[in-house]
């Protein structure tokens, strides 16, 4: 499928309706909804709570609650960040125990046995990032039936299958990031490739169809190469990503990142391949994995959500939702130090805007 | 199998030579024809990656070629490389000379191989059985102890797999290259080539090979494969032979273990993936036998730079990344059947 | 065949082995249902057998296959390509639903036979036949699908999978049954006993008249056949179909098989000492987890386990045989 199809990208709303876009491997098919070019907020068509509802729950508003965090493995700096984020929360809500376990690789099988078994352990509530919207779903649906609240973060389930879902940025404003920056970086006119995870990772495939209908709109003339494959490997990043720049030579201005593991290893392809201030690497990443190549100078910035907050905030989302502070209707919930954040897309909460870490802030962040 | 024991390695050689012949024709075939559709294939930035990143493979293909060839499987061999690399990355943060960092991960190599190899070897606990054990403990027990945190901001020197040969001549930054003399530069590509990684690749898989054929203790490895019992009736004590071949496995996999962890500047402390059957590939590509008794270490580095160099090749000719693994899988049993094939053409001659 | 019987151990009702597995099933029985209070509950053990059904259903063939002298390493691929099929056929051929799980068992019934073909008549050794098909059919899995998964079945499917009957598991009734059919043929059938031949002597075997080939073809498509059925059941209880469904679990099957006393070598093995061998392992992981042991250090505690049980027998085993 390397012949970009043309396809018709059916937006949500009428501002993409008849756009047409060269749609790039690794999206999804799901419509799209690209943002201005110029930095104005995009349309968000309202909708009513899609989220599920927790049968039989025993109310413990005020009271101590235990929770745990099933994340999509551990042992990789991402969920490290999001579960210092939770024990942050907890500390400072006092009534609330988090426990973070889960597989040490991203199967669902694995993932579903951990949840089942926390269930019958006995606790208040899941916090989950989903390896697969849908495998995970009867699991929550269980969860949610036993009257065990269940709150996504990173990456959703079904909406039918938890309650809420904390968003760490709009698809649309995470593309847009990567792409505006991309085109800062490399110019208007060069071309670029791609290294995500796996064509089919909800988050990333998402990710990748909204950056192509968004540059399609503001930087008609950005040059997308190829997309490769990588896993959540280091190893399997840093060849994939030095074999686009073997194969494409001087023709390939830019490398994209898609996962936090796929942004580094290309940031080292490029170091090790004497390419840097050649070929820029943008992408979403830890600022700990990226400050060698930061201070280096071989990457200019990294888009990416405080995964710290991320975690914070869904401990916050849960103790609200145990206290009866967030029910379904609500615009907004308070979050601790984070403030108010909104209710987005029926049954969602937005964590914000991501962040762009560069050369002068980079420091101040130790995740 | 007793039957080829007697007649050792002077054959053994010659036929294993064949399918180390047929890799390098495969080798050659896969660069001429991807070569020519991209030339950029062949260029030399990209046969530094194709060496470079899968060096390290090689060298650990080397001590699977042993245990392989004395009968035995380690497939607790990626976790373990995984652990090492964790340990060398720590220690150089810490601060421990350069030279510690890269050694000690190797003696515990050793060690933990060592103790692998007594289960095997003397209590006879069958190899698979062991390792499968070990495997767990090792993956489990580096989250439980590193908790997945990344490991940078080693110090320059450490990154052995980024120097060069002419940086052993000509005093310079490590990993800053070398600038190459005038009256050298025609032969800069080559220089280029021989990075660490691959000069360690080269020597220890000819060390290897030199010392499995020529070497009394080396050939004592294909007699306790090939049938344990007549070797112990010629002398060749099973236990202290099996105890060697791990010992000998846990050098190899102690030196990968350091090219593994001194390439990147960040170090993932987890267990890298399906590492254990990458290199159980590249043995068993490269013309050991499973069964024990035949095989050599240079049929195992000329399988991993194929394996390694289709990887790649699939990208230049675009074709999907999904195939990879049916084609690595159709790979292995076409050379299997190979194999096999010559082991019969041989049944026919005598 | 004579020489083999002599030989053959005792049929005592339980092995040495399985005596040893026996009592530390016991103790970790009682000493996780003292530290937690859901441990050792009916509901708990239900669903626990649910979880460890897929690793069951395979862990059967795989003792005959082991008993023989064996392995099948394919498993988990042939259960991904399985699925991946299942899920393929019914949304890209349009087959009912009903054809594309008939569809999948075929398949995996096929890839088994293919192993087994290439075993038995161009003797390639089962360790590599399995290790090349493991890529093989992961990559059949991972090119046909594209890493696309199939979603979206309807409600009758997930009864197997997420469904009670008699409030027991649905698949849990296929487990027991699939247990009591190989357990019947292993300790009580020509065909069981002959297994136990292959693997203490295949050309002892073969020269008292067994089929062995025919015997051999038949372990490893049968093994083929319930990594279909187990793939069908995983589907039905993650309501997806993902191309890496299954990946490493033949670690999990031999890890069961093995710690149940079947030895690696060939000729010792029974059904029973597998069941074991599987309750222990899921058990560990779940009493473990609800005690608040985390997943990376139960990893640790299997891994020990599994050494030391075999350790363990291997001791007594000696000292038996040095006191006779």
């Amino acid at each position: 499928m390397k012949y970009s199809l043309m396809a018709l990208a059916l937006g949500a709303t009428l501002l993409s309706g008849n756009a047409f876009a060269a749609k790039w491997d690794g999206g999804d098919d799901l419509p799209t909804n690209p943002l201005p070019c110029d930095g104005g907020a995009g349309t968000m068509a309202a909708k009513a709570y899609d989220g599920a509802a927790v049968t039989g729950s025993v109310d413990k508003s005020g009271k101590p609650i235990t929770l745990v965090d099933v994340p999509k493995l551990i042992g990789i700096g991402y969920f490290n960040a999001t579960t210092k984020g939770m024990q942050d929360a907890a500390k400072e809500l006092g009534n609330v125990k988090v426990t973070t376990d889960g597989p040490t690789e991203a199967k669902i099988d694995e993932q579903v046995k951990f949840i089942d078994n926390y269930i019958t352990r006995g606790v208040d509530g899941v916090l989950f990032a989903a390896n697969d919207p849908v495998a995970i779903a009867p699991v929550l649906k269980k969860a949610l039936s036993k009257g065990v609240h269940v709150i996504g973060y990173d990456a959703n389930s079904t909406p039918d299958a938890r309650e809420w879902f904390v968003n760490q940025a709009q698809f649309n404003g995470i593309a847009k990031a990567m792409v505006d920056n991309l085109a800062k970086e490399i110019g208007e006119d060069k071309s670029f490739g791609i290294v995500t995870s796996t064509f089919t990772t909800p988050n990333q495939a998402r990710w990748i169809a909204e950056m192509s209908a968004y540059a399609a709109k503001c930087h008609p003339k950005l040059k997308w190469l190829e997309t490769v494959e990588a896993q959540e490997d280091n190893i399997l990043s840093f060849n994939q990503a030095s074999t686009l720049l073997n194969k494409y030579g001087d023709q390939l201005s830019g490398l994209m990142g898609m996962t936090s593991v796929a942004t580094p290893a290309s940031a080292e392809a490029v170091t090790r391949s004497n390419l840097c201030g050649k070929v820029a690497v943008v992408g979403l990443a830890t600022p700990n994995a990226m400050k060698p190549y930061v201070a280096s100078g071989c990457v200019k910035s990294v888009v990416l959500w405080n995964p710290v907050d991320l975690g914070y905030a869904a401990v916050y989302v849960t103790r609200a939702v145990v206290d009866g502070k967030l029910k379904a209707g609500a615009t907004s919930v308070e979050a601790g130090k984070l403030g108010k954040l909104s209710v987005v897309n029926g049954s969602e909460i937005l964590l914000g805007s991501p962040f762009v870490y560069d050369k002068s802030n980079i420091n101040n962040f130790d995740f | 199998m007793s039957a080829t024991i007697a007649q050792a390695p002077a054959r053994k050689w010659r036929f294993s030579l064949s399918q180390e012949w047929l890799l390098l024709i495969g080798i050659a075939t896969l660069f001429i024809v991807v070569g020519l559709i991209n030339p950029r294939f062949v260029a030399s930035r990209n046969l530094q990656s194709i060496l470079l990143a899968n060096a390290y493979v090689a060298v650990a293909a080397i001590g699977m070629s042993v245990v392989i060839v004395s009968g035995n499987i380690d497939i607790s061999v990626g976790s373990l490389i995984g652990v090492l690399a964790s340990i060398s990355g720590a220690l150089a943060v810490a601060g421990v000379p350069v030279f510690f960092a890269w050694a000690i991960p190797v003696v515990i190599s050793i060690l933990v191989m060592m103790l692998q190899g007594a289960l095997v070897a003397y209590l006879r606990i069958p190899s698979i059985v062991v390792t499968l054990g070990m495997l767990s403990i090792l993956k489990g027990g580096l989250i439980s102890v590193t908790n997945g945190v990344w490991i940078s901001g080693m110090p320059d020197s450490f990154h052995l797999a980024q120097w060069h040969l002419l940086d052993l001549f000509i005093a310079a930054e490590p990993g800053k290259q070398a600038a190459v003399p005038e009256s050298l530069s025609a032969l800069k590509p080559m220089f280029d080539l021989l990075t660490m990684p691959v000069l360690f690749m080269l020597f220890l898989t000819l060390g290897a090979a030199w010392w499995m054929r020529n070497t009394a203790k080396g050939r004592s490895v294909y007699a306790v494969g090939g049938n344990a019992e007549a070797a112990r009736l010629c002398g060749i004590p099973r236990e202290r032979t099996l105890m060697m071949v791990f010992a000998v496995h846990g050098l190899f996999t102690g030196l990968a273990a350091v090219l593994f962890a001194t390439q990147p500047s960040v170090i993932q402390s987890t267990v890298p993936p399906n590492l254990e059957l990458t290199i159980i590939t590249a043995s068993v590509v490269g013309g050991v036998s499973i069964l024990g008794g035949t095989g050599t270490v240079i049929g195992s580095t000329l399988a991993a730079i194929l394996i390694a160099a289709i990887g790649s090749a699939l990208i230049f000719v675009n074709i999907s990344p999904y195939w990879l693994r049916a084609a690595q899988g159709i790979l292995i049993l076409v050379t299997v059947l190979a194999d096999i094939y010559r082991r019969r053409q041989r049944g026919l001659a005598r | 065949m004579s020489a083999t019987e002599a030989r053959a151990p005792k049929r005592l009702p339980l092995a040495p082995h399985e005596i040893v597995l026996v009592v530390i099933l016991a103790i970790a029985l009682a000493v996780l249902a003292t530290l937690s209070d859901r441990f050792f509950t009916l509901d708990n053990l239900l669903n626990q057998g649910r979880l460890m059904t897929e690793v069951g259903l395979i862990a059967m063939p795989m003792t005959f296959v082991i008993v023989t002298g064996g392995i099948d390493l394919s498993v988990g691929s042939t259960m991904g390509l399985c699925a991946i099929l299942l899920g393929y056929s019914w949304k890209n051929f349009g087959f009912p639903l009903e054809l594309a799980i008939v569809f999948a068992l075929l398949v995996g019934t096929v890839a088994g036979f293919i192993n087994g073909w290439f075993i038995t008549r161009l003797k390639v050794p089962p360790l590599i036949m399995t290790i090349s098909t493991l890529a093989l059919y992961r990559g059949l899995a991972e090119g046909i699908s594209q890493a696309h998964s199939v979603r979206g079945y309807p409600e009758g499917f997930y009864l197997l999978g997420q469904g009670e009957v008699w409030g027991v598991p649905t698949q849990l009734w296929l487990l027991v049954v699939a247990i009591v059919i190989f357990a019947v043929i292993l300790a009580r059938t020509t065909f069981g006993r002959s297994l136990y031949a292959i693997g203490y002597n295949e050309t002892g075997a073969r020269f008292s008249g067994l089929p062995v080939d025919r015997i051999k073809l038949a372990i490893y498509t049968a093994s083929g056949l319930m990594a279909g059925l187990a793939a069908w059941i995983f589907v039905s209880r993650v309501s997806t179909t993902r191309s890496d469904m299954g990946t490493g679990i033949e670690l999990d099957v031999i890890a069961a098989v093995v710690l149940g006393g079947t030895s690696i070598f060939g000729g010792v093995g029974t059904i029973a000492g597998t069941v074991l061998g599987l309750l222990l392992i899921q058990l560990l992981k779940d009493g473990l987890a609800l005690t608040g042991v985390k997943g990376d250090a139960t990893i640790v505690v299997i891994g020990a386990v599994l050494i030391l049980s075999i350790l363990i027998t291997n001791f007594a085993q000696r000292r038996r045989e040095q006191g006779r």
